[in-house]
């Protein structure tokens, strides 16, 4: 809450503030919310500079009412729909990850989230030629994988060496070290710094879960508080700078027979906008030992419970090694 | 700011388009004394204008949504209706719902009134409502669509202390735009963890932006004539300790549902309708959800089933 002081805004005078301040008003909402009438009689400052004061502080300090159209338009033009490289997964999110929204990856360990972020990775900095953010917190990023799977592609070896240089990896092992990378983020996007970041179009957070649990349990809500502080953050960045952000977390059940459900609780589960399930399951066709399903959990756009098979990695591959390098957590 | 012509014109505007006031029309162009209103607005200077657009000019919300509303079948002015329930279960689709209803013009179906929307997660989804606009409209023309959007205004608040000096400052556009008559907050527990923690040990210190952004919003919908709808989230577990609880036990038995309130008292006593979502498990795969739907005073309770295809909600 900003302190009333002199020179906040134009017309706040250095007189104006220790009378202000002896009738009780010492923040922007004491001033916003209170009767000027009766403070310009107890103070014997004069109503109109008052009014002009309020006035200037609201427009300073509140948020300002943007038109439906306006905001339309804007969006038409800057929001745009990012392949994951995994045709299926395309399908089931309607076409790709959308900007401007938090998209959940959810599984046991092993299931394959850490594969998908890097194949999320791979395609936009290839194929769509856009730099991305990696916040690895679980020590799961290997640059070699990722070259595999860069390497699968089509284009050449150039190119393929060209974009691992868009993928920024930052490795984060506690929440206000995520908190500290963020805020680099956006500082180099508020100004705009063409040269290392780039146009950026993904950020990955593999996982949230590692540094949001030590925070939570007991009765402290300064957790929570925190955990809600990186949920505000991640959506904001990704409204303002048009990202789609991505981050992967674990799976609790209610009970030993109850369907899964994300982890960090009820409060982390109104943050992302959509939410998949990745499982594997065993099969016993020829074709592969273990099979990967994606079921759609949440969307906004798309009915739940949509589910669809994963083909992550070496079946792209001419190369056949039967046994996927396993990168879980 | 004013749009259109001088004050006549939104003198005119606003006797043409309103269809709920049932005074004789003398066609007297002058506007009535003011005298009438001079309780509530004797502190205030207001011009002649201004008085009638308040007066006269927030149309009804008639019609907005029958199958919501236990009695009277429509949100009356000053009403306060919250709705609360865990996460995915159409608290938001049921707000573009209400929205597309606002701001279709006449001919569409909708009412033709302007909703302003207080967005406090970033959660608002602006192709999703497109989306919906362009399900129910018969012909949906980029205009058409553009036109429809134009009712509605939206703001992004980062903090409880944000969200209260932007009530303080939207009451200027609430007496400039009189067809402005529905008012969205969603939702008004967002800052609950980050309040409660900067608070520290005190409750009343931890309630305090909230309590005051609850006592300016009733001023708000009492002078301006609004209705106001809020979502809550459930983040608690329902209490096992019933003395807890300020909601009447009877009610909560009815209804069944998890509700534990947590907000403080200043919001828990204006709201006068309240709506628990939940999710329907249905046999067969399609996927219900469920409103239970009550009304404070009057202890009326309501169930209704609904789900969510591509055109919204449909009951």
């Amino acid at each position: 809450m900003a302190l009333l002081r002199a020179g906040l805004c134009p017309g706040l005078t250095a007189e104006m503030v220790p009378l202000l301040r002896a009738s009780g008003l010492r923040t922007v909402v004491d001033f916003v919310s209170s009767d000027l009438e009766e403070v310009a009689q107890k103070c014997s400052l004069s109503y109109k500079a008052l009014v002009a004061v309020r006035r200037v502080l609201l427009a300073q300090f509140s948020a300002f009412p943007a038109n439906g159209a306006d905001l339309y338009e804007e969006l038409k033009s800057s929001t745009a729909i990012l392949s994951t490289g995994i045709a299926s997964l395309d399908k089931l999110l309607d076409s790709g990850l959308y900007t401007g929204e938090v998209t959940e990856l959810m599984g046991v360990p092993g299931s394959g989230k850490t594969q998908v972020c890097l194949s999320i990775a791979a395609s936009v900095s290839l194929c769509l030629k856009q730099h991305v953010l990696f916040l690895d917190s679980t020590g799961g990023f290997t640059a070699s994988r990722l070259y595999q799977m860069l390497q699968a592609q089509p284009e050449d070896e150039e190119e393929q060496l060209e974009a691992l240089q868009r993928v920024q990896v930052v490795r984060v092992f506690d929440v206000y070290e995520m908190l500290r990378a963020l805020q680099e983020l956006r500082d180099s996007l508020s100004q705009q710094v063409l040269s290392s970041t780039g146009p950026l179009k993904v950020v990955l957070i593999d996982s949230v879960s590692a540094v949001i649990y030590p925070l939570l349990g007991g009765k402290q809500s300064e957790g929570l508080a925190l955990m809600m502080q990186l949920a505000r953050e991640l959506k904001m960045l990704a409204r303002e700078f048009s990202l789609a952000v991505v981050v992967t977390n674990q799976v609790t059940r209610d009970s030993s027979a109850g369907p899964l459900k994300p982890a960090l609780g009820r409060s982390w589960s109104f943050v992302p906008s959509t939410r998949v399930l990745l499982e594997s399951k065993e099969t016993t066709w020829e074709k592969a030992n273990m099979q990967r399903i994606a079921s759609l959990a949440k969307s906004p756009r798309q009915p739940t419970g949509l589910q669809v098979e994963l083909d992550i990695g070496n079946s792209d591959v001419q190369e056949l090694s039967p046994a996927t390098p396993t990168q879980g957590l | 700011m004013r749009r259109g012509g001088g004050g006549a014109a939104a003198v005119a505007r606003v006797r043409g388009d309103c269809c709920c006031c049932r005074r004789p029309r003398g066609g007297a162009a002058a506007p009535p004394p003011p005298a009438r209103a001079m309780g509530d607005a004797f502190r205030r200077a207001e011009s002649g204008t201004q008085l009638l657009a308040r007066l006269e000019g927030r149309s009804s919300l008639k019609n907005l949504e029958p199958y919501l509303f236990a009695e009277e079948g429509f949100p009356v002015h000053g009403d306060v209706i919250e709705f609360h329930g865990p996460e995915g279960t159409g608290k938001t689709e049921m707000l573009y719902h209400l929205i597309a209803r606002c701001i279709l013009p006449k001919s569409g179906g909708g009412l033709e009134v302007e909703v302003m929307f207080i967005d406090t997660d970033y959660h608002f989804d602006m192709l999703r409502l497109v989306t919906i606009l362009e399900h129910r409209l018969a012909q949906s023309t980029e205009e058409m669509i553009k036109q429809c959007l134009e009712k509605l205004f939206l703001v992004n608040c980062n903090s409880s202390t944000q969200l209260l000096l932007t009530l303080y400052s939207l009451e200027n556009m609430f007496c400039t735009h009189p067809s402005l008559c529905l008012l969205v907050v969603d939702s008004i527990s967002a800052f609950y963890w980050i309040d409660r923690s900067n608070g520290g040990e005190s409750f009343s210190l931890q309630e305090i932006n909230l309590k005051k952004c609850a006592e300016f919003l009733e001023k708000l919908v009492r002078e301006y004539h609004l209705a106001l709808f809020a979502t809550t989230q459930t983040i608690m577990q329902k209490s096992t300790n019933s003395a807890e609880s300020s909601f009447s036990l009877k009610l909560q038995h009815e209804t069944d549902t998890d509700y534990r309130p947590y907000l403080c008292k200043a919001w828990q006593q204006m709201v006068t309708h309240r709506m628990f979502f939940s999710e329907q498990s249905n046999p067969g795969n399609s996927k219900a959800f469920s409103v239970i739907s009550c009304h404070i005073k009057e202890k009326h309770v309501v169930k209704r089933s609904f789900s969510i295809a591509e055109c919204g909600v449909q009951f």
